[in-house]
């Protein structure tokens, strides 16, 4: 990173006047072994650098898509560490883990430092310029790629990006801007649309008596998990809320509950009508409610239902009485019920208990007005790969960038997206480091690290009104081939739209004017450039707005119950989401891996949880390695005999077993994703994570099973952790 | 420890330690609280505690040799006694963040040959890297097992360049054969305290935070100095019934959900843990 | 000479003694001139079993050499430590070779100061091994700390910071007593020896000679020297004793004071200080019948001696068993609920063998010498008294490890800790070590006190012939010498 000759002038123009991360010509790489490092003068210090001062700088994570504004602290030209953005209304000033190892992405040793192309099945570094003359055969003035031919596959991306993205493929006439989520959401925002009237309502936790949730993890990995937990947390003080929990494996959010159900999967909608059921003999709904919704809860009473998802009687009792006892309450679902070939029936007879109780308006409300829609992430789905696939399958497709997803990998093996790449001609990816769908690329671009580049984002979950986050570079580039996502896209329209884009010399000057330009919707009249200034310093322009209402209505949706387990697959399979891992797009930071799972404590591996009781049955001890064997496919992984899960339900987590990511990724785990069962969603097309049903067989083998916790987990008799009923507390009394 | 220092201070070296108002007159003395009802087990404490303390990642073989460095670490228990006999854990799990506890009577303390973990006049307990020759007593004295001793050179393998970019410069990388331990982000109270004194005041309250504290999502930790009354640690810790300089405290009042970990072995630990609550109405 | 050598004329009181006579340590026929030719035969051409036990001794410590050197370079890391394994087998093999070097000084020290004269021809190879066995204690020191190369700050030296150790700690307390201990035991050694590094030096030519006369300070032999001598010899070992005794005992403290359960016991000290004079007697067996064959000592080795060993050795077993069932029954009457587990665990936890191992060989195993075949089949009692060796080693084990796997913490327990070949290389490396050095000495050094045993002969002589004119018979009672028999 020593380019050693930049001046002021230089440094201004690329990184902004005040926002800016300072930046450090002679900043080597130290050598802590040798000890050799480059002598910086404190009696001239570069501009912007008080040595020894660590000055933090605003940005915002994109780690997620849950848009944190983060503060970097940047010293000697080099970040150190992201903490949480005060100013931000997602982050509050905290920050997660994931989050914080976004510094590990940046310096990452696999990171990608020159273009590549693939040359006689493999991939070899190349020069910018032969690199440009591909970009140029393929996307020039002259390219005979038109419409639909050239499509751009995607993660969620939002804010400027989004634009030059939809701007870039306008330019060849085409809208095939798919964007591919492995974890989506899709079918829960659908059933939520259907019912309450909005994909992602806002959860007023503070005004929340009760939450009862689904499966819904919204603490580890939600829709904006850091946000998520600072509200739970205000929930738990006084007056102390309640969390009841009902999902087949326990999720971080499930070992926060004060009552946790297990559940057989996919039976949460027949669950939640038969709460309804009970809810609604209360006289108070007579004449209120619908009568289709009545018709449709009569068949589930309690013993039904009690049946069918294997939670007592008793216990449908116990929850409806404490919904009716405790409104308002919040009834969340997550991917736990969406996962499942009547996922958006499941969903929507949960979301159906919101409207019951009358929670819109209270602990439910409509997310504020946007003034930039065409900033709103791109929400990814299963189906629009899916749709990508058929075109790539029939040859339609000739040109295809990839940016921010994985699909070779998170793809489940029915798909065959590999074989599908293979008939596209000409396929680039621009990503940070090589991964598996870059490997089978044509052409790879090195990006600038998240530390390096310029962007802003909008995140799908606003809090309060939106927030415009500005993500600005926090150091100096640290390998001189790479680029900016945004810079790359840009140089190609500058040839394609000459007299639009011609004036921008960069994607920092386009996206300075961008802002600019929306400065009248921030009602601001400040001179621009002490608008863009603050706005970079604080990293958040926000748009003041207020809830809105929901059009929430009774749907009532007959919940089939799923699929049973048969005697050749006689288990339920449901691939957890870790906070850390996702799909696995972060499996190459060490401190991830490092960093325990919680509930297990497990490190660098892939494992399977099997409940006690069914490990007892089976004679299956701990670090047993197990083949777990679908319809579709088989892996090993070893066993882990975790209390928290359902008996005839398998758990195992997604994001490992990589084989082309790095030192840290590579070859460790299983791939669960490769296992799933080609089963959709009826009524989105989606797949169904958490349909799959597996069959278990022990191979002998016995492997440590690498993990935090000693060989016991009692306390020996002494006080370590302990409980106290929520009633004795004095929470009001308390600071 | 000179030995004309020895003789002037022979009062309060012989002192028995902790004792009532110790603190009085200090100008700091660091606590923390760690509300077990809030901590939801996320782990951003302890990746904070890697990107701030340069801990090295030691990778899959050696975790499994019980060789990882985490200075703070989630422990999740199931429960005891009646809480294991039903078949599923009814009330969620039980999320323990375990660090140093900074004891004022240090288990490790006496115990070190070279005097390289000792304590400090604003109550830490302290490890100089220099001093250290690895005896290891330290850890094997210590109740709580949070010391964590460098087995391997990590810096040979732990940051391969550019990963190296990232540490700390604020804090040593501790080459092998010494013993680390939580700090309590030691170099950010340095730093605090020095900006405070060249102002010629004291820290405020929540001015300095340490990294776990500073990155917990639902603020489940709570740091400050105990030496000021007005503090919201000393507060807290005065409300939850805590004294530093007991070890079996009088609980007054009803409902009072502060406790400190092994108090009966003497340790007096710096750190008070609320109690966790459910509802088993519910 | 009179035939009144007590000058007690009352011939009927000794005829009561004819028939209780006295065994004999020496046999008759040993005269002054042959004590010299035969300890100076050992500085000579030892049997070839010598070199055998010389070069496996060199092979085992080239092996533990290069354990060492390689854990030096990787870091402790390679010997499986971890938290809260820190001490592993070094700690435990540490207390092994400290406890070993006791008994040296209780023979060469107490019981000169008790004037017990059995002792005359084994105590000098006693002293040696107690000084060995502290160098390779010592050595131990060395392995175990993460940073050697720092050693020395555990030590108070004059430096320009007035840092000084950590008084409060028992391992600044170790350092302490084991250099004092090493030191003093090294002094008493040499010091010991200077009469007959006179013998040597007259008996010796070439680079010996010269070695032999520096180091025998131009000792003459006369009454002046013998009498500063004979009070300064007395002196040291007055000294001694109680050192050695307070050296155990701060050993014990490392444990004792410390907050872990199965070590914080007050009857650490006595039950650490007869732990090391068992393992030291049995050391010294081990080592009576190995030096007994290959120097050809049979003549000042004998089997009246070895009896009295024997039977030293067998009462502090009793004593030391005794302590040890204390310490498990105030365990079990305490109200230490982790102590008690930790006792419970080592009895039927994953180091359940070692513990009943160490029972087997330690508490059990001395009852054998109770048996005459024992103590007469030198081939047995070599087995035997290494296995008494085992077992105290095994109890050290025992102490250190189930401790550190089950403490006070639940959390970081660990289930079946095994220590790397890189401990075991280290500890096999230390057995090395310390043969190689003993061997090395009886080869250049008298390891049997030529001085000393004249006085014996001499004044066994004196009695004998009182004896005889008291009673004729006795004198031709056999005394088998070679075959060791008792009469």
């Amino acid at each position: 990173m020593s380019t050693g000759n930049m001046d002021r002038r230089d440094f201004l123009r690329v990184l902004g006047i005040s926002g800016a991360a300072a930046t450090l010509a002679g900043c080597g790489h130290t050598s802590i072994e040798s000890g050799v490092e480059e002598v910086m003068s404190y009696v001239q210090p570069q501009d912007f650098v008080v040595p020894g001062i660590g000055v933090f700088y605003s940005s915002t994570c994109t780690q997620c898509g849950s848009g944190c504004g983060i503060m970097g602290k940047v010293r000697e030209g080099r970040v150190l560490k992201l903490e949480g953005n005060p100013e931000s209304g997602i982050s509050g000033g905290k920050i997660c883990g994931l989050g914080q190892a976004g510094v590990q992405a940046h310096y990452n040793p696999d990171r990608l430092h020159t273009p590549m192309m693939n040359i006689e099945g493999g991939l070899v570094p190349i020069s910018w310029e032969r690199a440009n003359q591909l970009l140029d055969e393929h996307f020039g003035t002259k390219s005979s790629l038109q419409g639909e031919q050239i499509a751009f596959l995607t993660g969620g991306v939002s804010g400027h990006q989004r634009v030059v993205l939809e701007n870039f493929l306008e330019s060849f006439g085409s809208t095939q801007h798919v964007c591919y989520d492995a974890i989506s959401t899709a079918t829960g925002r659908a059933a939520s649309k259907t019912v309450l009237g909005a994909e992602q309502p806002l959860w007023n936790f503070s005004k929340a008596r009760l939450i009862l949730s689904f499966g819904s993890d919204f603490l580890g990995n939600g829709v904006s998990p850091v946000y998520m937990a600072r509200e739970f947390a205000k929930f738990r003080k006084a007056p102390r809320g309640t969390l009841i929990q009902i999902e087949p494996r326990m999720t971080l959010t499930g070992g926060n509950a004060d009552r946790w159900y297990p559940i057989k999967p996919g039976t949460e909608g027949i669950l939640a009508l038969g709460i309804a059921h009970d809810l609604l003999q209360h006289p108070e709904f007579s004449g209120k409610v619908p009568q289709e919704v009545l018709d449709l809860v009569k068949n589930y009473d309690r013993d039904a239902v009690s049946e069918v998802t294997g939670i007592g009687a008793d216990a449908v009792r116990l929850i409806a009485a404490q919904l009716w006892n405790n409104t308002p309450s919040l009834v969340v679902a997550g991917p736990a019920v969406e996962g499942h070939a009547y996922g958006f029936s499941n969903a929507a007879a949960v979301q159906l208990l919101n409207v019951i109780l009358g929670n819109r308006g209270n602990s439910l409300e409509g997310q504020s007005e946007h003034p930039f829609p065409q900033m709103t992430p791109t929400l990814g789905s299963y189906r629009a790969l899916a749709e990508l696939h058929k075109k790539m399958v029939s040859g339609n497709c000739q040109a295809l960038l990839i940016h921010g997803t994985n699909p070779v990998f998170t793809s489940p093996t029915h798909l065959e997206f590999s074989e599908a790449m293979k008939k596209v001609p000409f396929k680039v990816a621009l990503v940070t480091h090589i991964d598996e769908t870059a490997g089978q690329c044509d052409l790879v671009l090195p990006l600038l690290s998240a530390m390096e580049d310029f962007g802003t984002h909008i995140a799908e979950y606003q809090p309060s009104g939106v927030e415009l986050m500005l993500q600005q570079p926090l150091m100096e580039k640290l390998y001189p081939e790479t680029k900016g996502f945004g810079d790359i896209l840009l140089d190609v329209l500058k040839k394609r739209k000459p007299q639009e884009y011609a004036v921008f010399p960069d994607y920092y000057s386009y996206l300075k004017a961008a802002v600019l330009k929306a400065k009248p919707v921030f009602h601001s009249d400040e001179p621009d450039e002490h608008f863009w200034e603050t706005a970079l310093m604080n990293g958040v322009v926000k748009w003041e707005g207020k809830p809105t209402d929901l059009e929430a209505k009774m749907v009532p949706l007959e919940v089939p119950e799923p699929h049973g387990l048969t005697t050749d697959y006689p288990f339920y399979f449901v691939p957890s989401i870790r906070p850390d891992m996702r799909d696995g797009r972060h499996a190459y930071l060490p401190w991830l891996q490092e960093s325990p799972e919680t509930m297990t404590t497990v490190v660098w591996d892939s494992w399977v949880e099997i409940h006690p009781k069914t490990a007892a049955q089976m004679q299956i001890k701990e670090g047993d390695v197990l083949l777990l064997q679908s319809a579709t496919g088989s892996i090993q992984a070893k066993a882990y005999i975790f209390p928290g899960i359902q008996p005839d339900t398998v758990s195992m987590p997604l994001g490992q077993g990589h084989t082309q990511m790095g030192r840290y990724a590579s070859g460790v785990g299983a791939n669960p994703y490769k296992i799933l069962d080609p089963i959709f969603d009826a009524h989105t097309g989606e797949l169904a994570l958490h349909a799959t049903r597996v069959a278990i067989r022990k191979t002998g083998e016995n492997q440590k099973v690498v993990k935090d916790e000693g060989p016991t987990n009692l306390q020996n008799g002494q006080k370590l952790v302990a409980t106290l009923s929520a009633d004795q507390a004095k929470l009001a009394r308390e600071i | 420890m000179s030995l004309s220092n020895l003789i002037q201070n022979w009062d309060s070296f012989r002192k028995r330690r902790p004792y009532e108002d110790q603190y009085k007159d200090a100008p700091y003395k660091w606590a923390m609280v760690i509300d077990l009802d809030s901590c939801i087990g996320c782990n951003a404490c302890t990746v904070a505690c890697y990107a701030e303390n340069n801990l090295a990642v030691v990778g899959k073989e050696r975790f499994g040799k019980g060789q990882a460095m985490h200075w703070i670490r989630i422990e999740r228990y199931w429960g005891e006694g009646e809480a294991l006999e039903t078949e599923f854990p009814e009330r969620g799990a039980q999320y323990l963040p375990m660090l140093c506890q900074q004891c004022e009577a240090a288990p490790c303390e006496p115990v070190c040959p070279v005097g390289a973990t000792h304590h400090s006049p604003d109550g830490l307990n302290t490890q100089v890297y220099n001093r250290c020759v690895g005896s290891r007593y330290c850890s094997a004295n210590c109740p709580y097992k949070v010391r964590y001793f460098n087995w391997w050179n990590y810096p040979e393998r732990a940051w391969p360049n550019p990963l190296e970019l990232q540490l700390n410069p604020d804090v040593t990388v501790r080459s092998k054969g010494v013993m680390e331990k939580c700090t309590f982000c030691m170099q950010r109270l340095r730093a605090g305290q020095d900006k405070a004194k060249t102002a010629g005041r004291l820290l405020a309250d929540g001015e300095v935070l340490t990294a776990c504290a500073q990155a917990c999502p639902t603020s489940a930790i709570t740091f400050g100095n105990l030496a000021d009354k007005n503090s919201k640690v000393a507060r807290m810790w005065k409300n939850q019934q805590v004294d530093l300089a007991k070890n079996a405290q009088d609980k007054s009042e009803e409902g009072v959900r502060g406790y400190r970990i092994l108090e009966d072995l003497n340790t007096y630990p710096s750190i008070v843990y609320l109690e966790r609550l459910r509802n088993f109405a519910a | 000479m009179s035939h009144n050598v007590h000058g007690h004329p009352q011939m009927d009181v000794q005829v009561e003694r004819k028939f209780v006579p006295k065994v004999k340590d020496l046999g008759p026929d040993v005269n002054w001139a042959q004590i010299n030719k035969d300890v100076l035969r050992s500085l000579e051409k030892p049997r070839p079993v010598f070199w055998i036990i010389f070069f496996s001794a060199l092979a085992l410590f080239s092996f533990g050499v290069y354990c060492e050197v390689y854990q030096y370079q990787n870091g402790m890391g390679v010997a499986d430590l971890n938290n809260p394994q820190v001490w592993g087998l070094y700690i435990a093999t540490f207390i092994f070779w400290i406890g070993m070097g006791h008994s040296g000084t209780l023979l060469s020290a107490l019981l000169h100061i008790i004037h017990a004269d059995w002792r005359k021809p084994i105590y000098r190879y006693s002293e040696a091994m107690t000084t060995f066995t502290l160098l390779t204690a010592a050595l131990f020191v060395m392995v175990h700390m993460g940073r050697l190369w720092e050693f020395y700050y555990v030590v108070a030296y004059p430096n320009e910071r007035w840092t000084w150790p950590n008084f409060t700690s028992p391992l600044v307390w170790d350092a302490t007593a084991i250099g004092t201990y090493l030191t003093s035991s090294l002094l008493f050694l040499y010091m010991g020896m200077i009469p007959d590094l006179a013998i040597c030096r007259d008996n010796a030519k070439g680079a010996r000679r010269a070695l032999y006369k520096f180091l025998s300070l131009g000792w003459q032999g006369t009454d002046r020297q013998w009498g500063n001598f004979k009070v300064a010899y007395m002196t040291m070992a007055c000294f001694l004793m109680p050192l050695a005794v307070s050296v155990h005992s701060i050993v014990s403290t490392d444990f004792a004071v410390s907050q872990n359960p199965g070590w914080h016991v007050t009857s650490f000290p006595p039950y650490f200080v007869l732990g090391a004079l068992y393992s030291g007697c049995s050391g010294i067996i081990t080592l009576f019948i190995v030096l007994r064959y290959v120097f050809r000592f049979e003549a000042y080795m004998t089997q009246p001696i070895l009896n009295k060993l024997i039977k030293m050795t067998f009462a502090i077993a009793m004593v030391w068993t005794y302590l040890d069932l204390i310490e498990y029954a105030t365990t079990w009457y305490g109200s230490d609920e982790v102590a008690k587990a930790d006792l419970l665990y080592r009895a039927t936890g994953d180091y359940a063998l070692q513990f009943w191992g160490m029972i087997f060989c330690a508490m059990v195993m001395p009852f054998t010498l109770l048996i005459r075949y024992v103590r007469h089949n030198y081939t047995v009692l070599l087995i035997i008294s290494l296995i008494l060796n085992v077992g105290m080693w095994l109890e050290r084990f025992q102490i250190i490890t189930p401790t550190f796997a089950k403490s006070h913490y639940p959390w970081t327990w660990t289930a079946g800790w095994w220590p790397s070949w890189v401990q075991w290389g280290i500890v096999a490396g230390s057995f090395g070590w310390f043969t190689m050095l003993f061997m090395l000495y009886c080869k250049i050094f008298p390891s049997v006190s030529m001085y000393e045993v004249k006085e014996m002969v001499h004044e066994q002589n004196l009695e004998g012939k009182a004896m005889a004119h008291a009673n004729p018979e006795s004198e031709q009672a056999p005394v088998g010498l070679l075959e060791g028999g008792q009469a």
